[in-house]
């Protein structure tokens, strides 16, 4: 069997490509404003995300030749190299910035956390594809919450909580799919109350307690995280209707914004490119994830619409808590926009989710 | 469409319309809110970015204090003020620099030259003109500074080394954390860009001396200025350190050191050490640099100047320069020979002036020769042939397990960047090249020539233990350090490393001899000596090339080929208080250029006080063994 035919290279989705350009390009141009000197030169992050978008263009590429169908087949594999993965980080990766979730070799850095969040979804696509149709009690929930429990915690224990909140919400995504009585609902809740009380006693560190603090009252503390949301919000709000231009944010161009290029990447376009550039990325982003559901809804098979939900589910999650924390309407959380924030293996994850994604999407006409 | 194609059921389309309308829910509220923010408060929090920034700053803490022993600060830290201009500010280019001109006593096109006329974002970097103004300058400029928009001053900590260039090598240096350093535990919390200790004692306690950086939040108009303080975390002071260092003592070393006598002193170093504590009571390396030029960022010239400099003004020498003993090693191999029973104390060899091995022939320094000699008036003469006897009787392994009984061969376990030395022995020349050990190396091993290496710090501990009864002090820099809130958190007691396996006969006969040296007629220190005082001591001449690169050319000789001068010290002899090491490098003989340096930095370490026992003038009187 050829890899690809001609009739899923006639189907291939320009849509789905053409946005996801345009969104890479804006996220390009605003991290050359959010990191390039007053000289104006092209910053160290911004050739490495373009050399991280060469590889991941190119990966993106690779997954359309294989159909998708036969990941179906490989899911376990996937899933397990993604776990084993998570376990080689912990054992031998260094502690950076409090957390122990990069592995390197020579200059490459490799957050595994980012890449198993889209095993994550094979497997639980797999899982929803078999066995979505009977799924009525409490007890079916258990292997698919033991499925994305093992990721999670292992993210959890590498101290790098922004992805594991992430993969956990990822991994919620199928929830609508789930057909259980109120009352087992109700058990679901509880379990996602408990889990987040625990977090907050047992593993959250201080810091990261006092950020969400931060976001109830955020005159606690202006001189560490406080600070950052209030930075975040004159920067966003004096953007007003058309923002200041391109290069000419002055909150951003005088370094007001700590990690502007990466966490809050989006509150440098919205001060330079105000409401009109920001209603604009925003339609583009609903648009993408809006036609990766259109996508679900095409798919060939119940497999690759469990897929396309789930991938889907990975582009919507970080870019939803992103936008809420530079906007000032969730606690800061690292957690990168996809597209727009530095961070090479966050838009490798992103790029691979979207040739995923194009892979289920050109191959719906086949049987 | 209209529907799922075959193998998809149609239960999916109700949670897929579910997805989506939380898409676009979600997506609404942002826009509202983006509305909210930009729109509705937008002209707010626009005034605010742009007429009032809240600027977030860091406020470094000033570095804890060095004091000496005695309380006396070398190491303070001084605010440094600075006045700079925001080209994007400035109103009246013309008038800033004229008024600035005056006000800084600099030439006003200068000025404008150094801000030029930058554009694009550059506009708002401050530029700065001057960085370390005093109080009285800056004041000065403050009164004009409303007169004068986009001008702006600033102060800083900086680093202040009192006595300048005089105690560097101990107090060392700072600089700017290296990526390395930021990764490893002890800089845990540093940010990088931090200024922290690179060498000396600022490296070494760290800790103590750090303190906690503070933060401000300001508000500051469009000029920079101040407007108001949000919040404010103080910086906490760095803890205070008082180091074992005697800075008078240090002062006259280093005087000493510096002395024009009939040749100028290139290089070399002093090292004092209490003998009964092992505190080091001065540490000098010659030539030395200003740690100042460090603590406000060197400049690449001065940088280059010193890293290039054949001197290498850089090194401790006291820790880190190795040198043959020559001479100043013949103590160890006395008290070998003696302890080992391979000579009496009584027992004479005849010094015809050479020494005959095989068909070599060794000469002592002494062509004619000093006749019939005992250890005593051997030690006192410096005699080479005795030395060349007992030596070959010893043999270069039992020559090198006394030299390590001594400490040699390794670092003294002070808190410096140490060189180990060397002791040679015939397993080593094995495995080092290869060849078996023979006879004639002894020879010279014995008179501290040959493969033998020490630093003028293990020399001082050798000598200290001759004084001490035996004990090998582990040389002791630090005498307390507090906190910031000056609560005494160590004090560090004294480290006796080991304790010689010496009988007190043989230690006092080799005290004898060292006195010998000093005090007796004859002795090749007498340069050493101090009016009123008993002193022992040992002149050392390390040979630095063989004999015939230098024999016969007097002073034709190149400085590089010039032997090194050595005089190690214990003083006073009755009840010894100090060991002390002076090394001249390339200086020429011990007795002549290293003993009365010797001599005047203890003549400071006396000075007004009465020797317990008076002793007879230059003459002096024999010494009891």
């Amino acid at each position: 069997m050829p890899l690809i035919d001609r009739r899923s290279l006639q189907h291939f989705d320009w849509v789905l490509t053409g946005l996801v350009a345009i969104l890479v390009v804006a996220g390009l141009a605003n991290l050359y404003s959010a990191t390039s000197g007053p000289e104006g030169v092209v910053s160290g992050e911004l050739r490495r995300q373009l050399m991280v978008l060469g590889v991941g263009t190119f990966a993106m590429l690779a997954v359309l030749v294989i159909d998708y169908r036969h990941l179906e087949r490989l899911a376990p594999l996937v899933y397990v190299g993604a776990v084993g993965l998570l376990v080689l980080t912990l054992a031998i990766a260094p502690v950076i910035r409090g957390a122990q979730a990069w592995i390197s070799y020579g200059p490459f850095r490799l957050q595994p956390s980012e890449l198993a969040k889209i095993a994550l979804v094979v497997a639980l696509a797999r899982f929803f594809h078999r066995h979505g149709a009977g799924m009525r009690s409490m007890r079916d929930l258990a292997v698919p919450a033991l499925i994305a429990a093992v990721p999670v915690g292992l993210i959890v224990l590498q101290r790098d909580m922004g992805v594991a909140l992430l993969t956990l919400l990822v991994a919620t995504s199928y929830l609508p799919f789930v057909r259980i009585s109120a009352r087992a609902w109700g058990f679901v809740a509880a379990a996602g109350v408990a889990s987040a009380a625990g977090l907050w006693l047992f593993v959250l560190k201080e810091y990261q307690r006092s950020r969400i603090l931060d976001f109830i009252d955020p005159g606690r503390d202006p001189l560490s995280s406080g600070y950052q949301a209030i930075q975040s919000r004159i920067a966003v709000g004096s953007g007003g209707f058309f923002g200041k231009g391109w290069l000419d944010g002055t909150q951003s161009q005088l370094r007001f914004l700590p990690t502007q290029h990466t966490d809050f990447a989006f509150s440098v376009f919205a001060e330079e490119w105000g409401l009109f550039g920001c209603t604009l990325i925003l339609a583009l982003y609903l648009s993408m994830l809006l036609w990766g559901l259109w996508i679900a809804r095409n798919s060939r098979d119940r497999f690759g619409a469990m897929l396309a939900v789930g991938l889907v589910g990975t582009l919507f999650w970080p870019a939803a808590i992103n936008v809420a924390m530079v906007l000032g309407l969730a606690p800061v959380i690292g957690v990168p926009l996809p597209f727009f924030s530095y961070g090479g293996s966050a838009l490798l994850a992103a790029l691979l989710s979207v040739g995923l994604l194009l892979n289920v999407s050109m191959r719906r006409y086949m049987f | 469409m209209g529907g799922f194609r075959p193998g998809v059921e149609v239960s999916l389309e109700g949670p897929l319309r579910f997805l989506a309308l939380t898409l676009c829910v979600t997506f609404g509220v942002f826009f509202l809110r983006l509305f909210q923010l930009q729109v509705l408060e937008g002209e707010a929090l626009r005034v605010r970015s742009e007429r009032n920034f809240v600027r977030s700053m860091r406020v470094d803490a000033p570095r804890g204090d060095i004091l000496e022993r005695d309380g006396e600060v070398l190491a303070t830290t001084r605010p440094a003020f600075g006045v700079a201009v925001i080209p994007s500010e400035l109103r009246e280019p013309e008038r800033t620099w004229t008024v600035l001109g005056t006000l800084l006593a600099d030439d006003p096109e200068k000025l404008a030259e150094r801000v030029g006329a930058p554009r694009g974002r550059s506009r708002y970097q401050p530029v700065h003109l001057a960085t370390d103004l005093q109080f009285e300058e800056l004041a000065r400029v403050e009164t004009h500074r409303y007169a004068l928009p986009g001008v702006v001053t600033d102060v800083k900590a900086r680093r202040d080394y009192i006595e300048g260039p005089l105690a560097a090598h101990v107090l060392g240096t700072l600089g700017q954390i290296s990526e390395a350093e930021l990764e490893t535990r002890a800089f845990a919390g540093y940010r990088s860009g931090a200024i922290v200790g690179k060498s000396g004692v600022e490296a070494l306690l760290e800790s103590t001396l750090a303190g906690r950086e503070g933060g401000r939040n300001v508000v500051v108009d469009v000029a920079g200025r101040e407007m108001e303080l949000l919040a404010e975390v103080r910086p906490v002071r760095g803890g205070t350190v008082v180091l074992s260092l005697d800075i008078d003592l240090q002062r006259a070393a280093l005087a000493a050191l510096q002395e024009p006598g009939p040749e100028a002193v290139p290089a070399g170093s002093v090292v004092a050490l209490d003998v009964k504590t092992g505190d080091i009571l001065a540490m000098v390396s010659h030539p030395s640099y200003d740690p100042n030029d460090f603590a406000a960022g060197i400049d690449p010239e001065t940088w280059a100047g010193l890293r290039d400099d054949e001197w290498k003004p850089l090194q401790n020498r006291a820790v880190s320069g190795q040198y043959p003993p020559g001479s100043t090693y013949k103590p160890i191999v006395a008290a070998a020979a003696l302890e080992d029973r391979v000579i009496g104390r009584k027992e004479r060899v005849f010094c015809p002036g050479q020494f005959r091995l095989g068909r070599r022939v060794y000469r002592c320094w002494k062509r004619q020769g000093h006749g019939w000699v005992d250890v005593h008036d051997a030690l006192k003469h410096s005699c080479d042939v005795f030395f060349y006897t007992v030596g070959l009787r010893l043999g270069v392994d039992r020559i090198a397990r006394y030299a390590e009984t001594f400490g040699l061969g390794r670092p003294t376990g002070a808190p410096l960047d140490e060189r180990a030395g060397l002791v040679p022995t015939a397993d080593w020349k094995k495995r080092r090249f290869g060849e078996p050990w023979v006879e004639g190396e002894t020879v010279s091993a014995a008179i501290g020539q040959g493969f033998n290496l020490v630093t003028p710090l293990q020399l001082a501990v050798v000598y200290a233990a001759l004084a001490n009864g035996g004990r090998i002090l582990e040389p002791r820099l630090v005498r307390s350090r507090f906190d910031s809130q000056g609560t005494l958190v160590e004090q560090p007691g004294e480290v006796v490393r080991s304790q010689l396996e010496l009988s007190a006969p043989v230690l006092r006969a080799v005290q004898g001899g060292l006195e010998g040296v000093v005090m007796e007629p004859g002795g090749t220190g007498g340069r050493a000596r101090v009016p009123g005082w008993r002193i022992a001591g040992k002149t050392g001449t390390a040979q630095v090339v063989s004999l015939k690169h230098t024999e016969g050319r007097g002073d034709d000789i190149p400085v590089r080929y010039r032997d090194h001068a050595w005089f190690a010290a214990i003083a006073p002899v009755d009840d010894p208080e100090i060991a002390l090491v002076v090394l001249v490098e390339h200086g020429g003989g011990g007795g002549a250029v290293a003993a009365p340096i010797a001599g005047k930095v203890l003549s400071a370490w006396f000075d007004g006080r009465v020797p317990a026992e008076r002793v007879a003038g230059a003459g002096g009187s024999r010494a009891v063994d």
